[in-house]
């Protein structure tokens, strides 16, 4: 239950990213981070200029043991781009990877509010305040594993379906390839010689 | 073709339709019709007697209705599976093909479509593309003047193995053209029809062009153009060798396509930037290279898959840069053109691809989810005591929750996709969300709330669209109102009426609740069930006499980075028309049903810790009220 009880002592560690100029262009990261540092919970907070960089996660990494860390947060890019990157760094340093939480300071910050630098860093600020106090209410959380079908569909039989079916055949997975209409070979097999070869198309 | 039909790890079903996809990565069903062809396909040699005896002659879209063909048919000589098709749309029931079969008795009348479904651990949609109807743009005379033909159509009749074996016609008199012009961008990059390039017309053009001259090297060729565009391997120099060739190549996208209606020659009258003034020139025969559009049936595929659809309708990846190939859900990919316009080299890539990353999965014997599943507290539930209830059942998109009187609901983890509208849903709390639970959330809420609220726009966005339209907002650099704070739940249906309470009830200026469009929601019916909610939210609100505009429902897809900035925008010129002192006198009045509405938040059985955080913001508010003056 993940709202269950949990009165272990919350040691939160904050990592500003400077992204090179992404971030740092238009917030000073370190004052970011002095400022989260104050936050209930944050024993450590400190800037860096690539998070997702060996350098970056080895930081973190080392801070976890030398700090004592039992929750991170990292104040960098969006989650689509480098959640699973933090994910594993933290696990890495035998932390429960769930115990990690992104604020998104680039994409939905500093890059959109490039002209409003003092907006931007109260935002960031915001953000990462956001993402300390969920962090707070994290619980450990275990990947559920599920069993893999090793079959594959693949729906068009144009040139890209068969192209992946053949390849996917080709190691060994049974493939399926429906295709709509009475034939595979989609637009490819209308066409007369393709460029820029001149090779036949079927 | 042939090698993809004889593989023997390959089986090929046409004639076919996906019709529902169900599951999660590893473990998918799909559920196909395969459409009655009334022909066996195990008796079936090919041979061809059952059209020669049709007397139904239909036209052959395969050779875009240049040809006939009978109602017993295959679309063209190479077709794989070489299996006849009987077209019962045109057939007339004569009966002549059951003769003309005779022994081989593959001719079946009472064959009907057959439904199955097939377990797989992975799906690669390759749905490709269509072809623009030039018959929309009036000036260019398509459909009306015989001898302005598609790309396509000339495809045909430029081909050996076309109706008219590759010798080049002119469809009014049948007489070989001797100056033909090619005109580019037919529906691309017009912003009548569709703002893109479609990548490989210039290419395509050119080739058309080299391979009319190769056959009959006095015929007049030009092509017009507005930019052409050779950016991949070997594409330049082909362009150069159409150059040697003496193939002309005229600047100027032509206003008008003329006809005369006793010689049927065309006239075009363009604009011919090297010479920097309009010209008018007299042709055989003009063919149109047609924009690539998505296919007609894009929005069925799209709501089967649960894939969303950048602006125009291509189906969008998950990463533009880093995850080209994926589609948002794990486990399906794209492949070819459905998702984005592509020639042959970059779709047999992208197919490469799709293998590739497809058999990171199916190669393994286990794949890891994220656990972000519902769970129920049991003692909360009303069920268990024998109630009548049932709500989260009902919102589930995937039947994953059972409810018998008497049991707490119970949630099937493996059918659990975690969108969290049974969580927002059910009327007791009695559901929580792993990683985005009630506390978690309220703890972002308050955090950014905490600074003059009331100035600030709180955005609620879905992992897979709104935020993604957030990202590319600022990847694309559209600056927006740097007051906008958001936060991220897996789907609008995880959206709690609480939580949009609670965001008024802490002050905020405005508060938008957005999500996919109905049609890309990654939890089949996720979107609706939080579109239902919100317009009852936004009903609430303005009973309670919130100005207009200060709660917006918006759905903006991860394509949609405009969108996304303009609405904050827009939202920043309500809060600044309606003006702070109004916001506040709402805020006040609002403020003590809003606290009877979402007091069961403090229900939430929270950690001690969250109580002491929620006791602090309220402490923190208590004293800016004070400051305030309230």
């Amino acid at each position: 239950m993940s709202d269950s009880p949990n009165q272990e002592e919350l040691r939160i560690g904050v990592y500003i990213c400077h992204c090179g100029s992404n971030i740092a262009g238009v917030i000073p990261p370190a004052e970011v981070a002095e400022w989260a540092s104050h936050l209930p919970g944050v024993v450590r907070a400190t800037d860096t200029l690539y998070a997702c960089a060996d350098s970056g996660q080895s930081l973190i990494k080392e801070d976890i043991k030398k700090y004592n860390l039992n929750r991170v947060v990292v104040s960098a890019c969006s989650v689509r781009m480098h959640e699973t990157t933090f994910r594993g760094a933290v696990s890495e340093a035998g932390l429960n990877p769930f115990l990690m939480e992104m604020a998104n300071i680039r994409e939905q910050c500093t890059w959109a509010h490039g002209h409003d630098k003092a907006g931007a860093l109260e935002k960031a600020k915001d953000l990462t305040a956001a993402a300390v106090a969920k962090a707070r209410f994290l619980t450990p959380l275990e990947f559920i594993t599920v069993p893999v079908t090793k079959r594959a569909m693949v729906i068009g039989g144009g040139v890209a379906g068969i192209s992946a079916a053949l390849d996917l055949a080709d190691q060994g997975i049974e493939t399926v390839l429906v295709e709509k209409e009475p034939t595979i070979g989609g637009v490819m097999a209308q066409l007369n010689k393709t460029f820029p070869t001149m090779d036949c198309s079927i | 073709m042939v090698d993809a039909a004889r593989h023997p790890k390959i089986t090929v079903k046409t004639y076919t339709n996906v019709e529902r996809v169900e599951g999660y990565v590893g473990n998918f069903k799909v559920q196909l019709r395969e459409k009655a062809r009334y022909v066996r396909a195990d008796r079936c040699n090919g041979c061809g007697e059952c059209a020669k005896a049709c007397p139904v002659e239909v036209p052959n879209y395969f050779e875009m209705n240049l040809a006939p063909r009978k109602a017993a048919y295959v679309p063209m000589s190479q077709s794989v599976p070489l299996l006849y098709t009987i077209d019962m749309d045109a057939c007339i029931h004569c009966y002549k093909c059951v003769d003309a079969c005779g022994a081989l008795d593959a001719i079946d009348f009472s064959q009907e479509d057959k439904i199955e479904w097939e377990d797989v651990g992975s799906v690669v949609v390759a749905t490709g593309f269509n072809h623009f109807d030039p018959s929309v743009i009036p000036e260019y005379g398509y459909s009306q003047y015989p001898n302005v033909i598609t790309a396509m159509e000339m495809e045909r009749l430029n081909n050996s193995a076309g109706p008219t074996t590759g010798n080049l016609i002119r469809p009014s008199d049948g007489l070989n053209p001797k100056r033909v012009a090619i005109i580019n961008c037919v529906g691309s990059r017009d912003k009548r029809f569709n703002p893109w390039c479609s990548n490989f017309c210039c290419m395509y053009a050119i080739k058309n062009a080299i391979l009319l001259k190769q056959a009959n090297p006095d015929i007049d060729l030009s092509i017009y153009y507005i930019d052409i565009r050779t950016p991949s391997k070997g594409y330049e120099e082909f362009y150069d060798r159409a150059r040697e060739m003496g193939i002309h190549f005229i600047q100027g996208r032509p206003s008008l396509i003329s006809e005369d209606p006793l010689t049927r020659n065309l006239y075009i009258h363009s604009e011919d930037q090297a010479l920097g003034k309009v010209i008018e020139k007299e042709y055989d025969m003009v063919m149109l290279n047609q924009a690539a559009v998505p296919q007609p049936d894009v929005d069925t595929v799209s709501s089967i898959l649960n894939i969303s659809q950048s602006p125009g309708g291509w189906f969008m990846e998950y990463h533009p840069k880093l995850r080209p190939v994926d589609s948002p859900t794990d486990g399906i990919f794209l492949a070819g053109a459905c998702q984005g316009q592509k020639d042959i080299p970059a779709s047999v890539s992208s197919g490469l691809a799709c293998a590739s990353r497809a058999g990171r999965i199916l190669h393994s014997d286990e794949w890891q989810i994220e656990p972000i599943i519902a769970q129920v507290w049991e003692d909360r539930c009303v069920s268990a005591e024998g109630k009548q209830c049932g709500v989260c059942a009902k919102a589930c998109p995937y039947g994953a929750i059972t409810v018998e009187k008497g049991t707490a609901a119970l949630i099937t983890t493996a059918k659990c996709h975690g969108c969290g509208g049974c969580v927002a849903e059910c009327p007791h709390n009695a559901i929580t969300q792993m990683h985005y639970t009630d506390a978690q959330i309220l703890a972002q809420i308050r955090a950014l709330l905490a600074e003059k609220p009331e100035e600030k726009i709180f955005a609620f966005r879905c992992q897979w669209c709104s935020y993604g339209g957030a990202d590319l907002a600022g990847t694309s650099h559209f600056d927006y109102s740097s007051n906008e704070r958001g936060i991220r739940v897996m789907c609008s249906a995880r959206m709690d009426s609480d939580f949009i309470y609670e965001a008024f009830r802490l002050g905020a200026g405005a508060v938008m609740y957005s999500g996919c469009h109905p049609q890309d929601c990654h939890y089949i019916t996720g979107q609706r069930v939080g579109a239902v909610r919100a317009d009852r939210l936004l009903k609430t609100l303005e009973k309670l006499g919130m100005s207009d505009g200060r709660f917006r429902i918006e759905w903006i897809s991860a394509a949609e980075g405009d969108k996304y900035s303009r609405v904050i925008n827009e939202m920043q010129q309500t809060i600044n028309d309606i003006g702070m002192q109004q916001i506040l006198a709402e805020n006040a009045a609002m403020r003590p049903e809003l606290e009877k509405r979402s007091r069961r938040m403090y229900e939430v059985p929270m950690v001690p810790e969250a109580s002491t955080y929620s006791d602090k913001m309220v402490i923190a508010m208590s004293v800016k009220e004070v400051k305030d003056g309230k």
